[in-house]
């Protein structure tokens, strides 16, 4: 690989930029008082009223010049800044088609495999029913990783007409739990609901499925536990609803509680690079949570630790008629 | 073939199913097949089993599989090996080659295509074998090395150095060659711990810095002023010489 010359790395550039504003701005002024000297000694020669020109107008002048270089110079930072963070991003982005590619390969790989083989040997039918069972295991990795580029897409296009209705939340979370039991089996999860109480938000149906399909699978996914466990529970303030997820998985830094909620993080622990995770899911939810005006704070005491993700949103006021819980 | 002459061969690959998948295939042409799921395991059962050939997938959880390939390198340069990787960039290719692999698959794989190269490979090596069966008395292929004032036959493990002659146990060894093939590139305390011994990261490196007294009380003038394992600040080692 060829390496470019140091002096046409952006942070070089950004220095050598900086030290010639501030030569500049240092020969303006050095310039202008020596030019304004020699007015100045033209002045007492030929005996004009001296006040009248110099000395407030130098100040003036310097000023002036200085307000315009910190204008540029804070043009500059920012135009740096973007393009740290466009890097960055870019960056991220390679990983990320990396890592998707990899994930995208494994089930195929899998598949072919297997197919191949029956083509090959005629296997007892036992043999082939469990094969045939993780094809369709795989079948369905395939597809939810393409859903969620799928979505990742709509998300970002900020679909207009998002249609939000007002629901309890914890029916809506007992109900998702509901239908996807099969998808939790081995990991015991447990919803704290009291009876009376009700927790109304507005919500998109569709995009609250996936905040809680991506928060739930997440705690099972990065879990080293036989049983991995998962706490559901519900609180509310006077303007928030909050939905707490707590799990007893990998957990992560603290440092990292913001983090991971950026597009295509991934923590780079070396025991999780077989968890697999395009580190899209996080990115999603957060993304989701905002669009519901809402917000998602991460919390964990460390790695090995458990995690716990809270979810709040603006608390509504139920529909006046029909509703039984009051 | 009968179960004696069974050809064995050791699979390191995490993902279950297409382990299995391979397991199976490989199993039904004949061969006896363990499977590890993680570049330790498999450095293990690479030790204890003996296997003829490896498969071996790149990205594993723990080491990575490029640290098996070049650990098991340091100590059996001619054992089959096989990687089977869903990286498929020419420059993942060439690091696969430049660290000794013989064969290089990407994923997905054409099972039949998979057969034959691995039997194939299984062939040559059995050649190979042959060859040095017929050619006893020359087994000895390796020069001494020679740095310094020190040389080290890694076919006796002996060395000759200003101590006199010492015999070096298989880990000096191992760490040794390390050094040699990376002649004058800086070694970090972990890489030399994921390859040398086999560990991940995050075991102590306090390890690495004891067996580099060692080195240095063997074969420097003066330990305190080491000329060939120079210790790099915050980088690690690096072993020269002229």
């Amino acid at each position: 690989m060829r390496r470019p010359f140091w002096f046409l790395h952006p942070v070089a550039i950004f220095i050598f930029s900086i030290i010639a504003l501030g030569l500049s701005l240092f020969l303006y002024i050095y310039w202008y008082v020596e030019v304004s000297t020699g007015l100045k000694t033209v002045i007492e020669k030929t005996n004009l009223n001296p006040e009248q020109f110099v000395a407030w107008q130098t100040w003036v002048v310097i000023m002036v010049l200085s307000i315009l270089v910190g204008i540029i110079l804070l043009g500059i930072i920012v135009v740096f800044i973007y393009q740290r963070k466009t890097q960055a991003l870019y960056r991220a982005q390679h990983r990320f088609i990396n890592s998707f590619t990899h994930e995208l390969k494994t089930p195929t790989t899998s598949l072919q495999l297997y197919l191949e083989t029956m083509t090959k040997h005629e296997l007892p039918r036992e043999k082939q029913l469990k094969y045939l069972h993780y094809m369709l295991e795989d079948v369905a990795r395939l597809t939810d990783d393409i859903n969620g580029i799928l979505n990742l897409a709509r998300l970002e296009a900020k679909v207009a007409g998002v249609e939000f209705v007002i629901v309890d939340l914890v029916e809506e979370v007992v109900e998702f739990y509901r239908k996807n039991e099969q998808l939790f089996r081995g990991s015991e999860i447990l919803v704290n609901k009291s009876e009376d109480q009700c927790y109304y938000c507005s919500i998109n149906h569709a995009l609250f499925q996936m905040v809680l399909m991506n928060l739930l699978s997440n705690a099972v996914r990065y879990n080293e536990n036989d049983r991995p466990q998962i706490n559901i529970s519900f609180s509310q303030t006077e303007k928030m609803v909050q939905l707490c997820i707590t799990d007893n998985g990998v957990g992560f830094e603290k440092s990292q509680a913001k983090k991971v909620f950026k597009k295509f993080f991934q923590i780079e622990e070396e025991s999780l690079t077989h968890a697999g995770g395009t580190g899209l899911g996080l990115y999603m939810v957060d993304q989701v949570v905002r669009l519901h005006k809402g917000k998602i704070v991460a919390q964990s005491d460390g790695p090995g630790k458990g995690a716990q993700f809270v979810v709040s949103l603006p608390r509504k006021n139920p529909d006046l008629n029909g509703d039984t819980c009051s | 073939m009968d179960a004696v002459n069974r050809k064995r061969i050791l699979l390191i690959e995490d993902d279950a199913h297409i382990a299995e998948g391979i397991a199976l295939n490989l199993t039904l042409e004949e061969y006896e097949v363990k499977v590890a799921e993680n570049g330790i395991q498999g450095l293990k059962v690479w030790k204890e089993w003996c296997p003829h050939l490896i498969v071996l997938d790149l990205m594993l959880p723990g080491i990575d599989g490029r640290e098996v390939l070049k650990n098991i390198r340091l100590e059996d340069e001619r054992l089959p090996i096989l990687i089977l990787s869903a990286k498929g960039d020419p420059s993942d290719k060439i690091g696969g080659f430049v660290d000794g692999v013989d064969d290089y698959m990407t994923k997905p794989f054409n099972l039949e295509e998979f057969l034959l190269r691995i039997k194939r490979l299984l062939t040559r090596d059995q050649w190979q074998q042959e060859q040095d069966a017929s050619l006893t008395g020359h087994t000895t292929d390796q020069k001494p090395y020679t740095f310094g004032e020190n040389q080290i036959d890694f076919s006796t493990g002996l060395a000759q150095c200003r101590n006199g002659t010492i015999q070096l146990t298989e880990q000096e060894i191992k760490l040794l060659k390390l050094f040699i093939v990376n002649k004058g590139k800086p070694l970090s305390r972990s890489k030399l711990l994921e390859i040398g011994w086999g560990y991940s990261k995050g075991t102590s490196t306090r390890t690495v810095d004891n067996y580099i007294v060692r080195l240095r009380r063997y074969f420097e003038k003066d330990a305190k002023n080491p000329t060939y394992f120079k210790s790099r600040r915050s980088l690690g080692y690096i072993f020269d010489h002229e």
